[in-house]
């Protein structure tokens, strides 16, 4: 038999353990919109019992550990998933801001011109359409200085719309060589962060107790830092994780062996290596992957595309241009100076004074109109530099496939996006925390503890009624 | 499933973004009558469109080609009428001037041809803006000049265009020829309008002569000789108008081909970018009922959550 004594310590034992859990259950109902938080359970366990005459009897109970409720399987799939989101919503993010660049939008509401014709796009495409029109109506009218005059000022836009674009673009893959070297500082800045909770974590073990919340954080972290770059992790016996990126252990337990630095790949582009062994990664996944995918790619596709385009303009007007006839007479002038997309330019003499667009085919007869011809029909010749494709045509599939490439894209990032929901909603099940079974547990608690409370001070009225006896 | 607090609200966060971003999209193909305007919104799409966007944008260059042309034959085509009424004044007067007529009736016709020659001449300098109408290809404003003599007898009229036209496009595939050079001698190439050796047609030369055999009473060479010419001149004449008129003809044609191509591929535009207004409506209503009915449910959800903490002691 317990006797009244050890009963008011089982009572005593219980109001401690109802205590945890009320603890337990306010710090649950505090995280409640921490998304890094997992749910914490308090384990408890009925407390040694004492032999009896009638046998073994029970002495109550006691909190034994509080734990965290985490599915590390659903863990793993969020980090990798999270690796697959970095990397598409960083293309995204430079695809969109490429295709502003890029300003080819149609509007089938835009008109221009006396006739009311639709231009249709705001970029090259209809641009390019305008020189070709342009030369058209230089052919139609050769020596009436108003079509030289629109002949000039459409080649120049061109032009300048190519300059700008080319230089557009060219900006912006310097602002993605910036963000490959942001998102390395930040990786490194996780990376030695999760060293440091690494090191806390394998303390508290070792002295028993519980890191819950520091695990809470260091999971942050590693999602975080997937976001950034794929990478894989081991558990340790230390409670600790050890990181590796594309084969490289860079953190082992509590030490940080290694560093991300970028180096130049030529021309200015970033790519990642280990700082001190120097080894360059070859990433699969993250943002930095992904920002480096769509500048080297569908980036550099297309500005090699545009300058491709630019400088077979440059040779077939000019190879045309330069056997015409000016209205004086002279001959062999080139029509567009430069290369390429970010050089092209009208030649001054040409927009200085339009008679001495060389349109004629023959010397002293600005009537003729065959070498403006030539010039008008080249809008619909095939190019062999541009795999047989007009001017027109070759620039439409570059608009095509740069389509396709951002297209692509934003299909992923939904794609992720209900992916990650459902993963999210997954480990929420196991480990969120749901209000309604905080708030009943919260009342269980409550009643246990006024139960228990009520049987202290019963035993104590039975304690009174003992010591009362003597008197009598 | 247990479902946590976050859920409820990651849930409805999420697919009220998904709603609101369907709504946004449908409420910008509805407002600006296109289901692409960027080339991720349908790459291929796009890449046809803007393929159209240039053949559209070239044949309405061709429209502007045809109706240039069509003012410059309509021009030609009133100086040659004009060239035509002096041509049979003149055959008038080389008809009358037999052996029945005065020296003084001769002298007054000798001096109105002499008015004639200048008035074809300043006809045949006819010009379209810049450019000459009857000069050729040739550079410079006037091709005919006349020389005259000190009794402001014409000697001469000469011509410094040259025998070349230049047609210009008036579809993907055709070009029309509207000019013709004013002389052609060279055996070869287009007709010209007042002198071309391969017909005997010589306007100003065979004027001259009437002129000068006017002056000079020699009826019989008139009659022999100039009568014949400008019979001659006349066939070239009514060739020129004729040919002119075929041009005109054929340039109608052409600009009622180009609006018809115009207007079909305006209609593959608008099948390829443009938007089914009534299925976009009713999509779009779809999308704000169903954003209403989410916006509704969490609110819901929301209450009950409040009535579990209500609960508590």
């Amino acid at each position: 038999m317990l006797g009244l004594f050890n009963t008011l310590n089982l009572g005593a034992r219980a109001l401690t353990a109802e205590q945890v859990g009320v603890e337990v259950t306010g710090q649950n109902l505090a995280n409640a919109s921490n998304p890094a938080y997992a749910r914490q359970t308090v384990q408890f366990q009925t407390s040694t019992p004492t032999p009896s005459s009638i046998g073994m009897e029970g002495t109550g109970v006691e909190a034994v550990s509080i734990q965290q409720v985490r599915n590390q399987l659903l863990d793993g799939q969020i980090q990798s998933e999270s690796s697959v989101g970095g990397y598409w919503n960083s293309q995204q993010t430079a695809l969109q801001n490429a295709q502003t660049q890029l300003n080819e939008f149609l509007n089938l509401n835009s008109t221009s011109g006396t006739s009311g014709a639709t231009t249709g796009t705001q970029g090259l495409s209809s641009q390019l359409n305008n020189l070709f029109n342009a030369f058209q109506s230089v052919a139609t009218s050769p020596t009436d200085p108003s079509a030289r005059l629109s002949l000039v000022d459409s080649a120049q836009t061109l032009a300048s719309t190519f300059n700008q674009t080319s230089q557009n673009l060219s900006t912006l893959n310097g602002l993605l060589n910036t963000s490959v070297g942001n998102d390395v500082s930040s990786a490194n800045q996780l990376l030695s962060d999760i060293a440091g909770i690494n090191g806390q974590i394998a303390k508290a073990t070792a002295s028993g107790g519980n890191a819950n919340d520091l695990v809470d954080s260091r999971e942050q972290d590693l999602e975080n830092l997937a976001n950034l770059v794929n990478i894989q992790t081991t558990s340790n016996s230390d409670g600790t994780v050890s990181v590796s990126i594309a084969g490289q252990e860079l953190v082992t337990g509590n030490k940080l062996s290694d560093t991300l630095a970028t180096y130049d790949s030529g021309g200015g582009n970033l790519l990642v290596q280990t700082a001190t062994s120097a080894t360059p990664l070859t990433l699969s996944g993250g943002s930095i992957q992904g920002t480096i995918d769509a500048r080297d790619g569908t980036l550099a596709a297309l500005r090699n595309n545009l300058d491709t385009m630019a400088s077979s303009l440059i040779t077939q007007v000019n190879g045309i241009y330069k056997n015409g006839y000016n209205l004086n007479g002279n001959s062999g002038a080139d029509f567009f100076t430069g290369s390429d997309a970010a050089t092209i330019g009208v030649n001054p003499t040409v927009v200085n004074d339009p008679s001495q667009i060389q349109a004629s085919g023959v010397a002293n007869a600005g009537g003729d109109n065959s070498v403006a011809l030539q010039l008008a029909q080249l809008g619909q010749q095939p190019i062999a530099a541009l795999n047989n494709q007009t001017l027109s045509g070759a620039y439409a599939q570059d608009v095509q496939s740069f389509g396709n490439a951002l297209s692509n894209a934003n299909d992923q990032v939904t794609n992720y996006n209900s992916v990650n929901t459902m993963l999210l909603n997954q480990r929420d099940s196991v480990s969120g925390v749901s209000l309604e079974e905080e708030t009943t547990n919260l009342i269980t608690y409550q009643k246990a503890y006024e139960c228990s409370a009520k049987l202290i001070s019963t035993v104590d009225e039975m304690l009174q009624t003992v010591v009362a006896m003597k008197n009598t | 499933m247990r479902i946590a607090g976050t859920s409820f609200t990651d849930s409805m966060v999420s697919q009220l973004n998904l709603l609101s971003t369907r709504q946004y999209q449908l409420q910008n193909q509805a407002s600006t009558g296109q289901t692409i305007s960027a080339p991720s919104d349908d790459p291929a799409g796009m890449a046809l469109a803007l393929n159209l966007q240039a053949d559209n944008s070239a044949v309405t260059q061709y429209s502007q080609n045809i109706s240039t042309l069509q003012n410059r034959a309509t021009i030609a085509g009133n100086a040659l009428t004009s060239l035509q009424t002096i041509e049979e004044r003149a055959s008038e007067i080389a008809t009358s001037a037999d052996g029945t007529a005065t020296p003084a009736q001769l002298q007054a016709n000798a001096s109105e041809v002499t008015q004639l020659i200048q008035q074809a001449a300043q006809l045949m300098n006819t010009q379209d803006g810049s450019q000459s109408v009857f000069g050729g290809t040739a550079s410079g404003s006037a091709p005919f000049t006349v020389s005259t003599d000190a009794s402001g007898n014409v000697t001469a009229v000469t011509y410094s265009g040259n025998t070349d036209v230049a047609p210009a496009a008036v579809s993907q595939i055709a070009t029309i020829n509207v000019d013709a050079p004013g002389e052609n001698n060279s055996g070869t190439g287009a007709r010209g309008i007042v002198s071309d050796s391969r017909y005997g047609a010589d306007l100003f030369n065979h004027l001259i002569s009437l002129q000068n055999n006017l002056l000079s009473g020699n009826t019989s060479a008139i009659t022999s000789t100039d009568v014949q010419n400008l019979s001659k001149d006349s066939d070239n004449i009514i060739y020129q108008i004729a040919s002119n008129g075929a041009a005109q003809t054929r340039l109608t044609a052409a600009a009622s081909f180009a609006s018809s191509q115009q207007s079909g591929l305006q209609q593959s535009l608008s099948s390829v970018a443009g938007v089914d207004l009534t299925q976009t409506l009713t999509h779009l209503t779809q999308a704000n009922n169903a954003y209403q009915v989410a916006l509704q449910t969490s609110s819901q959800i929301m209450q009950l959550q409040q009535y579990v903490l209500s609960t508590l002691p």
